[in-house]
């Protein structure tokens, strides 16, 4: 509660810095002060010092798992104030209602990770997707962004919709916004008699996550958002929100894992959609000449490995979707930084880039290796547990198999821009001057993706003790 | 055939045809004004299933509010047949055997489902819809999500003042 | 007492830190004082823990986890036990001597090859300690993996000619083939103990069916193959003289070759209850004694002589531990060292002094000119001969005396070859040093002694191979006068419990020894006599003669069954399969995911109608999928 309580407030506050303070700089250590007492007001909760209690009668629940997680999302958005901190102040002329926003859709995480009953469910991701519409449209001179905002509005109410309808059917078959094994049993088994209305709307529900979270094939408004989008926008939106909504799905399906285990439907299912958004994400990563579009499509790519959380609910997963998080975020976060302090966002722009800006190369390089799951890097172990979770839910070695050929193609775009950076000739141009704390700020970012690559149990230590 | 049955049948059959008319008008005004058709149909439903206070707020929200605020923009966009974009046929062909397919498999899906058959809704029983049950519950039970939807309005309205904003 | 252990392995190990990192800084004669000292001060510790171990028993010290994963525990630990001590003082011992020897031996090298040289020996010796001296299997094969890796270092010392090279490669591939059998029984054991430490693995032997113990035992055999260069696995060994002497003296006479007895008579509980691995080694030992004893009859090359002496002679350590008579190959394997170590050692000197030439068939009345080496290398060749009282007598009758007791026939075929050995030996002898000189005036000119750095070793390890046969006198002459046995009886206690002993009377053993020394005499008289008169002939060998001078055509057997066709189908596959098949399939898959990666980019057009249509296909798709899966399901499982 602390949390979703004190984001609300931060948001209102920075609304009102807006009025209050006229130099933009100041609004970003508003903000990141905003964030720090997030942070600890949800740690307060975490650790059971003090918590604002609220009687939602039943409607939300907080567990260690979803505190954890939105710890790790405050700190991800710090890491993301911090290095992009300063692109957001350039990105138009409403600094702090972005930050307002961004703490909103905070908001929206902190519902996702405690919700109990799809009532919340649904306000959680309006919550989340709404700030989203308008960040992508904050370019207003830009009708690329203008472009993108729409699509992304049109067709996330055209989800929307099929979440509501899926929600509708099980509220009409069961009347209740809760989740009862029952529904989820019979949704499991696939076509049967006892009912049919709910299990329908859980399917309903599962697409409309899927887009939510750019699955194949509900993934096609993904890249033109990301790409249209302001680029430090699209990093907020392709980490954090992402992996928020991930956790949401997850939840949400998992909320009862004994029942929701080895049902052949959703296998089936997924199985399908983990290989499509596999196949699509990566492959069309390929070809992609700008860096911002290929980073699009490797969203899509590694919300395939973020499926596998899905497809089979054990021990692992847990750890697993909370290191990947982690990985992920961290390390696109770290990307996006870098690029949009790019002048040109093509392959070519990166072209001797070590010359240029070692610092940046190299972390960068960092990144990229985390993202492609090499060893000694975040990368790699959030990949190992997704896949070994699949291997001990039993009966898809298949599955990995696919996956790990196509975390293979995934090296081969990712590396391009390694290649870019180190092996070929040119003068990689930045439109800003970089600062010492940038590099401070992005070496301290690359050593925690080594740090999580060698031990990682570091992170899930703390989720432990 | 109690009257309820008969009124039922017609408004279903009103909100039907006045929403495949949204869509098939050419003119966007017209389309609008079918739309409006549709609320107040619906609204019906809501009457019919004793709930008086959506209704009446489906009627002020969407067809008061939302819907004169949508002819207001299409006239002031003065969109006319030359604006109009034109529209690939085959688009047009694939999305209506696509989306009547997926009609059809849910309805099949519905019409075969057991806990449909032999049921109707409830008509004039219950009195959850009135006003003061439903303030009751709301700021009781729902009391959480009541409060937490007034982010949600104010994102929205935090967006549409950076949108509207020179 | 226990912290003085690990200094064993650790001066070596330093000497070779400092020889190795200093090479270019290092004078001559720091660095030949910086190995030998290294080496002196492991052999004075190993004194103090062989006393030790002689009056308290066995040391066991565990330093840390090795390999510590999920309920396998690996401690780095050594064990000195009445065997292992034995090993250590052969190994610091005969090391030194080596060690000192080739101070002066190897005076021509540059400095920094010098100290090469002296860095890989003391890596050889801290590989052989840890070898020796591990507690556990996996420490063992850290060090049986060193050795090979020293070995294959000073085969190839003098890398710039190639053929050495192909030595040493042949050393290291032969070895390798044998440690895979090693490291399989090791896996073999963990797998069904979860153990690996010797008394673990011991205490628990009844844990292990009698196929797991034959299997264990004949993997770890095939490790021993390769190690001590037995059939089918001993080519490498002649091959291995391309090193220097002394080198061939240390490890392919006195300690590495005699790792495989080493692992078996460590191993003997688990050889003992496999019977029928053990007749397997009796066979293959006594196979490959006669052997490479006939090779060895025709060879003209005075390394190669002593090389093929040296697998006979392993073969006989073989059949020792086939018979069940561990005591007996142990105490071959000492007396063995001593008198090896000196015939190398010689032959070193005679080398040395003939500037590089080893063809006895070029050598002969180097009697007076080398005294010092002409007497000791005598004393050797008695000494191998097995002539009362010299050291070989003493062991090599005790393991022919076990193999009687098993079979008789054993008996008569290890005869035979003991008198091969004298054969060759004296022969040997007599084309070196009696009869006239056959080399060049040039040659004859240079002639000269050995510096006292060579020939103390020599004296020494004479002194040795002459009275080394003293701590195991057998019960025929006096009762408890066998030390050797009632030092080490407690490492095959177990064995000896579970074997029932079968003693030959007295007077069959006296006659059988006094028919084998008569016979061993005659032998040496018929070769003396023969041999000093020798005169270079041109005329070809014919017959079994050329078969034996060709050595069996062994090497050229392997190379038609084994390397000729591997080579053929290694070629096979990189002309036809590399080309055609894995590089297509290779630029196939990159041409296929740039071509669909074009054409998937297309779908992405822009707009939002096709999306939502898609969007719609989609959950129509994912709704039949999820109503019809049990058939599709069904359907996919009749395909695959």
């Amino acid at each position: 509660m602390n949390a979703i309580i004190l984001s609300a407030l931060c948001g209102v506050v920075m609304m009102f810095s807006g009025i209050l303070l006229k130099n933009k700089s100041a609004i970003k250590y508003v903000a990141i002060a905003a964030l720090l007492v997030l942070i600890i007001g949800n740690l307060f909760q975490f650790y059971g010092i003090y918590t604002i209690d609220i009687d939602s009668k039943g409607l939300l629940s907080f567990d260690r798992t979803g505190l954890f997680f939105n710890t790790i999302i405050f700190v991800a958005t710090l890491a993301y104030f911090i290095l992009s901190g300063s692109d957001i102040e350039r990105a138009g002329p409403d600094v702090a209602e972005y930050f307002a926003l961004i703490f909103f859709v905070l908001c929206g995480v902190t519902i996702l990770t405690s919700f109990n009953g799809l009532l919340m469910f649904f306000i959680g991701i309006e919550i989340l997707s709404i700030p989203l519409y308008i960040l992508t449209g904050s370019d207003k001179k830009n009708l690329k962004s203008n472009e993108a905002s729409l699509k992304y509005f049109l067709m996330g109410s055209f989800s929307t919709g099929i979440l509501l309808m899926g929600i509708t059917l099980i509220y009409g078959a069961t009347g209740s916004f809760g989740l009862q094994s029952t529904t989820i049993k019979s949704a499991v088994t696939g076509f049967s008699s006892a009912g049919i209305l709910a299990p329908v709307g859980l399917v309903l529900l599962f697409i409309s996550m899927c887009f939510k979270v750019s699955a194949a094939p509900f993934h096609f408004w993904a890249p033109d958002v990301y790409d249209g989008a302001p680029s430090v926008f699209t990093s907020f939106m392709a980490t954090i929100v992402k992996a928020a909504g991930f956790f949401a799905f997850i939840k949400l399906f998992a909320a009862k894992s004994e029942d929701f285990g080895p049902g052949p439907a959703w296998k089936l299912i997924l199985f399908v959609i983990i290989v499509a958004t596999l196949f699509i994400g990566n492959i069309t990563a390929v070809f992609q000449q700008s860096v911002k579009r290929m980073l699009a499509y490797s969203s899509i790519a590694q919300a395939g490995f973020m499926l596998f959380a899905l497809y089979s609910t054990n021990d692992f997963t847990k750890d697993g979707i909370l290191l990947y998080t982690a990985a992920y975020s961290f390390a696109t976060i770290g990307i996006f930084s870098i690029l949009t302090k790019m002048e040109d966002y093509s392959l070519d722009g990166f072209n001797g880039l070590s010359k240029s800006q070692p610092v940046l190369a190299f972390t960068n390089t960092v990144f990229f290796l985390s993202l492609s799951g090499i060893p000694l890097t975040a990368g790699f172990f959030a990949k190992y547990y997704m896949l070994a979770s699949a291997i001990k839910g039993g009966g898809s070695l298949s599955l990995v198999i696919i996956a790990v050929l196509f975390a293979a193609v995934s090296v081969y775009y990712y590396f391009k821009v390694i290649q870019a950076m180190y092996f070929k000739e040119g003068v990689a141009a930045t439109n800003t001057p970089i600062t010492g704390n940038f590099k401070v700020a992005l070496i301290v970012l690359a050593a925690i993706i080594v740090i999580l690559g060698i031990y990682p149990t570091a992170l899930l230590g703390f989720y432990y003790f | 055939m109690a009257i309820t049955h008969i009124i039922f049948w017609f408004l279903t059959a009103l909100a039907l045809v006045s929403a495949l008319m949204v869509l098939l008008s050419k003119n966007p005004v017209y389309s609008v004004l079918w739309l409006i058709a549709v609320f107040f149909a619906i609204s019906g439903h809501y009457i019919l299933l004793n709930a008086q206070f959506l209704a009446i707020v489906n009627m002020i929200v969407y067809a008061g509010a939302i819907m004169v605020l949508f002819l207001f923009v299409i006239m002031l966009m003065n969109l006319d047949k030359e604006t109009e974009p034109q529209k690939d046929i085959w688009m047009k062909v694939a999305g209506v055997i696509s989306g009547g397919c997926l009609l059809i498999q849910l309805v099949r899906l519905a019409k075969d489902a057991p806990e449909m058959v032999n049921k109707t809704a409830l008509l004039k029983t219950g009195s959850i819809g009135l006003i003061e049950n439903l303030g009751k519950v709301l700021f009781s039970d729902y009391v959480v999500p009541f409060e937490i939807s007034s982010v949600l309005f104010l994102s929205a309205m935090v967006g549409a003042v950076v949108i509207g904003k020179k | 007492m226990n912290n003085l252990v690990f200094l064993v392995p650790l001066f070596p190990l330093i000497g070779f830190l400092i020889n190795g990192l200093g090479r270019k800084s290092l004078a001559k004669q720091a660095i030949g004082a910086i190995g030998s000292a290294s080496i002196l001060a492991s052999f004075v510790v190993s004194i103090i823990l062989f006393l030790q171990v002689k009056s308290s028993g066995a040391i066991i010290a565990n330093y840390f986890n090795f390999i510590d994963v999920a309920s396998l525990k690996i401690p780095f630990a050594f064990q000195i036990d009445q065997l292992s001590s034995l090993f250590l003082l052969i190994i610091t011992g005969i090391g030194f001597l080596i060690h000192l020897y080739s101070t002066a031996y190897m005076t021509d090298e540059e400095a920094p090859h010098y100290a090469r040289y002296f860095a890989y020996l003391n890596l050889f010796v801290f590989s052989m300690l840890l070898l020796v001296m591990g507690g556990n299997y996996v420490i063992m094969f850290i060090g049986w993996e060193g050795v090979g890796l020293c070995s294959y270092l000073l085969i190839g010392f003098w890398f710039k000619n190639d053929a050495y090279n192909y030595a040493a490669k042949k050393a290291f591939i032969m070895n390798r083939i044998g440690d895979l059998g090693f490291l399989l029984a090791v896996f073999w054991l963990i797998n069904k103990l979860g153990t690996v430490t010797y008394g673990e693995v011991f205490a628990n032997i009844g844990k292990l069916s009698h196929q797991d113990i034959t299997i264990i035992t004949a993997l770890l055999f095939v490790g021993a193959m390769g190690k001590s260069a037995q059939l089918p696995l001993y080519t490498w060994l002649p091959d291995a003289m391309a090193g220097p002497t002394p080198v061939s003296a240390l490890i392919h006479a006195a300690t590495m070759v005699t790792a495989g007895i080493y692992m078996v008579s460590r191993s003997n509980l688990l050889y003992t209850l496999a019977p029928a691995t053990q007749g397997f080694i009796a066979i293959i030992g006594l196979a490959t004694a006669l052997f490479a004893a006939t090779i060895a009859l025709k060879q003209n090359d005075i390394k190669k002589v002593l090389a093929y002496s040296t697998v006979s002679q392993l073969g006989y350590m073989f059949l020792g531990l086939g018979v069940g008579a561990y005591t007996g190959a142990v105490f071959h394997v000492m007396t063995h060292a001593f008198f090896k170590a000196l015939l190398f050692l010689g032959a070193g000197s005679v080398i040395h002094a003939m500037h590089h030439e080893q063809d006895i068939r070029k050598m002969g009345g180097l009697k007076k000119y080398l005294p010092i080496t002409n007497i000791t290398f005598l004393l050797g060749c008695l000494a191998i001969a097995g002539v009362p009282p010299f050291s070989g007598f003493f062991s090599k009758d005790e393991i022919l005396a076990a193999a009687y007791e098993k079979n008789p026939i054993l008996y008569f075929l290890g005869v035979a070859g003991a008198l091969m050995t004298t054969f060759y030996m004296f022969r040997l002898y007599a084309m070196t040093f009696l009869g006239k000189f056959r080399g060049t005036h040039e040659q004859e000119h240079h002639l000269h002694e050995s510096p006292s750095a060579m020939t103390i070793p020599l004296t020494v390890l004479a002194i040795l191979a002459v009275v080394g046969g003293f701590i195991g006198i057998p019960e025929v002459f006096a009762k408890d006068s066998h030390w050797l046995e009632s030092f080490l009886a407690p490492v095959f206690a177990g064995s000896k419990a579970l074997t029932e002993q079968k003693v030959s009377s007295h007077s069959t053993e006296l006659m059988m020894m006094g028919v084998v020394t008569g016979l061993v005499l005659v032998t040496i008289a018929i070769t003396w006599n023969k041999f000093s008169k020798y005169e270079a002939t041109t005329t070809e060998e014919t017959g079994l003669g050329k078969v034996l001078e060709n050595k069996w055509y062994i090497d050229e057997l392997y190379n038609a069954i084994v390397v000729n066709p591997l080579d053929a189908l290694a070629g096979f596959f990189k002309n036809v399969i590399e080309k055609s098949g894995i590089d297509g399939i290779v630029n196939g898959v990159g041409t296929f995911i740039n071509y669909s990666s074009r054409q998937l980019r297309l779908i992405q057009s822009g707009q939002v109608g096709a999306y939502i249509l898609m969007m719609v296909l989609s959950m129509l798709g994912i709704l039949l999928l999820w109503i019809n899966d049990s058939t599709i399901v069904h359907f996919l499982h009749k395909i695959f």
